[in-house]
């Protein structure tokens, strides 16, 4: 197989297809959810509704845990379904999978909802011990517990895609195309979508193994406080695990670009040097960057500070540089017809490139000074998130249930995407403006000065949930007509 | 500076998907020429050149700044839901050296000025002393905000403390 076979065209049914459809049912209804939580947030900052400072946090920490798992789902789901057009996946694996997914999120939110657990989806130690009087020691726990579960099911997943992938490609080298751009051997070389599931699948087990380990040690601190661990420590361990699995999200859902977009253009997404080149950058990049997060831990080595803010540039090189500029090359002059799938994952791409650009402002020390924990950092993960992997969730959804006789976008379709766009944009701006106003991220309740933002921003969200809800409802009435 | 900041930004972005929204409207015009990968070339090397510029322009002086022997030290220290300081009056154009630490979980000490803008910030752990340099430039009343979240009266967690002209 050389560089240049056409991977990308549809051959047969996928045996995974019904398991994926279910999935992209479960993180399409709990976007829209946890949206509505996100709304509610932003509401209440306006001073538009009353809300209960402890009912708040709860929404916060219940938001980012929800999205974080609906963007792991989705994408695991988009990786999935792709990767068992090149490779011979065991459904059992993958049920067995969303059973542990499915079994942490009853845990998390039981230890929310009912043991009143609002520590924030990022758990940092000692919070989830010392909760002020808020929540007890078992809600803790349970929700540490629901995470560890999530990570064996991903554990599970990533080892049966290794096994699979080193099986059919001569080993993980093979499956990251590394001999072919190291060793010039250009003998099967693997298509884009798994050279992507072997990137992703060697950094995120790294990343879940170092959540897992300050996992148990917050579990052991909480039934045993005399147990302590090295706060600075577990925010290493914390942040380089909560970076690495929300960036492999994005990073498993592009793998519906590589496939889609060229049945629609007629030109295949290629693994050339250039592109496996981007991707081993990538595997490296999104492990160092971690450190623009300790950008305000001043007892961290300085030379972790100029790491993170050289990579967190660095990074964009080859999201930029390689996956959205071939983007724009393979669509220009091509043909290509917009329907509401290809114009969402497009979108998609075009959202997390532009997302990282205020990311990398961030990343710098002397920025992160003034903008680190401001509205700043929504601001910008929500643009590569809600414009990006959740775009892409939405294009991938709304392609399994394509009436392939509609090529065009129809007028509430169009009507639809740009409801999402509008909305989706103004909502990240205001957060990007509300930064800049030195406005903290994460309180319940807002100064009168900063309300007039919260109320632009709740507008513009209620935009965002409303053409939600129709993709939603498109989605399951797609479901239903093709289960006829 | 944060308005500075803001607008490089949207600035940026703008110019960025203006030209990515360029290339990729136009699905009925010509392809891209057959130079297209030279040009990538020059725009990923163009990256670079800038990434290097700026990281060498930005890091060259170190954006933590130490203090100097005549820096005022102030200590704080910080808790569920308090901020305890040595001094609540700071002279005007001195340097200050504080010395942030707490006594349970991580907090935030964000410095905000008189008109509410945020000018200097950094990370209180517990076990841990954090410092930051400052040295106010304008009078008047300023507070410390709590920028990490650490429960359920994180918003209240805030302070006030005066800086004064010197006669």
């Amino acid at each position: 197989m050389s560089a240049t076979d056409v991977h990308s065209a549809e051959s047969g049914p996928n045996p995974q297809e019904a398991l994926v459809k279910f999935t992209m049912l479960l993180g399409g209804v709990v976007f829209l959810l946890m949206m509505v939580f996100g709304l509610i947030m932003r509401v209440a900052q306006g001073d538009l509704i009353s809300l209960d400072p402890e009912i708040f946090y709860l929404l916060l920490t219940a938001h980012g845990a929800g999205m974080v798992g609906s963007a792991a789902l989705s994408g695991a789901a988009i990786l999935w379904f792709f990767s068992a057009r090149h490779l011979n996946l065991r459904s059992s694996i993958y049920i067995a999978f969303l059973g542990l997914f499915l079994a942490g999120v009853v845990l998390i939110l039981g230890s929310i909802f009912i043991g009143g657990y609002g520590g924030a989806w990022t758990f940092l130690f000692p919070l989830p011990a010392m909760s002020g009087g808020l929540w007890e020691a078992w809600a803790g726990v349970m929700f540490c517990v629901g995470y560890l579960l999530i990570g064996v099911g991903f554990l599970l997943y990533y080892l049966e895609l290794g096994l699979k992938i080193a099986s059919r490609y001569n080993g993980l080298l093979g499956g990251l195309g590394w001999r072919y751009l190291f060793a010039n051997n250009s003998t099967d070389v693997p298509p884009p979508t798994i050279v992507a599931a072997s990137s992703v699948l060697v950094f995120n087990t790294i990343g879940i193994v170092f959540g897992a380990a300050v996992l148990a040690a917050s579990i052991v601190n909480l039934l045993l406080p005399s147990f302590e661990v090295d706060p600075l420590l577990a925010k290493n361990a914390i942040y380089f695990f909560g970076h690495v699995f929300i960036n492999a999200t994005i990073y498993m859902a592009i793998t519906a670009v590589y496939e889609i977009l060229p049945d629609y253009t007629g030109r295949p997404w290629k693994s050339t040097k250039l592109f496996i080149g981007a991707w081993a950058a990538v595997v490296v990049f999104v492990q160092a960057v971690y450190f623009h997060h300790l950008l305000q831990d001043v007892n961290m080595p300085a030379w972790t500070m100029a790491v993170g803010q050289i990579v967190s540039y660095a990074s964009g090189v080859p999201l930029i540089g390689v996956t959205v500029f071939s983007l724009a090359v393979y669509i220009k002059g091509s043909g290509l017809k917009w329907d509401l799938p290809i114009s969402l994952l497009t979108l998609g791409v075009v959202g997390w490139g532009l997302g990282s650009i205020p990311a990398m402002v961030d990343g710098m020390v002397s920025v992160n000074k003034l903008m680190h924990n401001t509205q700043w950092v929504p601001g910008h993960f929500h643009t590569y998130l809600l414009l990006g992997e959740v775009a892409m969730a939405f294009g991938f959804a709304a392609w399994l249930v394509r009436d392939k006789a509609v090529t065009i976008l129809s007028n509430l379709d169009r009507l639809v995407f740009r409801a999402y766009v509008f909305g989706g944009a103004g909502f990240v701006l205001i957060f990007l403006w509300s930064g800049a106003s030195s406005i903290p991220r994460r309180w319940a309740v807002h100064y009168e000065q900063w309300q007039l933002q919260s109320q632009l921003a709740s507008g513009f969200a209620l935009i965002v949930v409303l053409a939600t809800l129709v993709l939603v409802v498109r989605y399951v009435a797609g479901l239903a007509r093709r289960s006829q | 500076m944060q308005l500075s900041i803001l607008l490089i930004t949207l600035g940026l972005m703008g110019v960025a998907g203006w030209l990515i929204l360029r290339a990729v409207w136009a699905t009925e015009g010509p392809s891209a020429p057959k130079t297209i990968n030279r040009t990538r070339s020059c725009f990923l090397w163009g990256m670079i050149a800038v990434g290097v510029v700026i990281s060498v322009g930005s890091l060259r002086e170190w954006p933590h700044t130490s203090a100097a022997d005549d820096a005022l030290i102030v200590n704080i220290t910080s808790g569920q839901w308090w901020w305890e300081t040595d001094t609540t009056e700071i002279p005007l154009g001195q340097q200050v050296e504080f010395r942030v630490t707490t006594e349970d979980v991580n907090h935030g000490l964000g410095i905000y000025d008189p008109d509410m803008n945020l000018v200097v910030q950094v990370q209180a752990m517990p076990t841990y002393t954090n410092k930051v340099v400052h040295t106010f430039d304008k009078a008047g009343q300023y507070q410390i905000l709590c920028m990490e979240l650490c429960g359920i009266a994180h918003h209240d967690m805030t302070y006030d403390f005066e800086v004064l002209e010197q006669n």
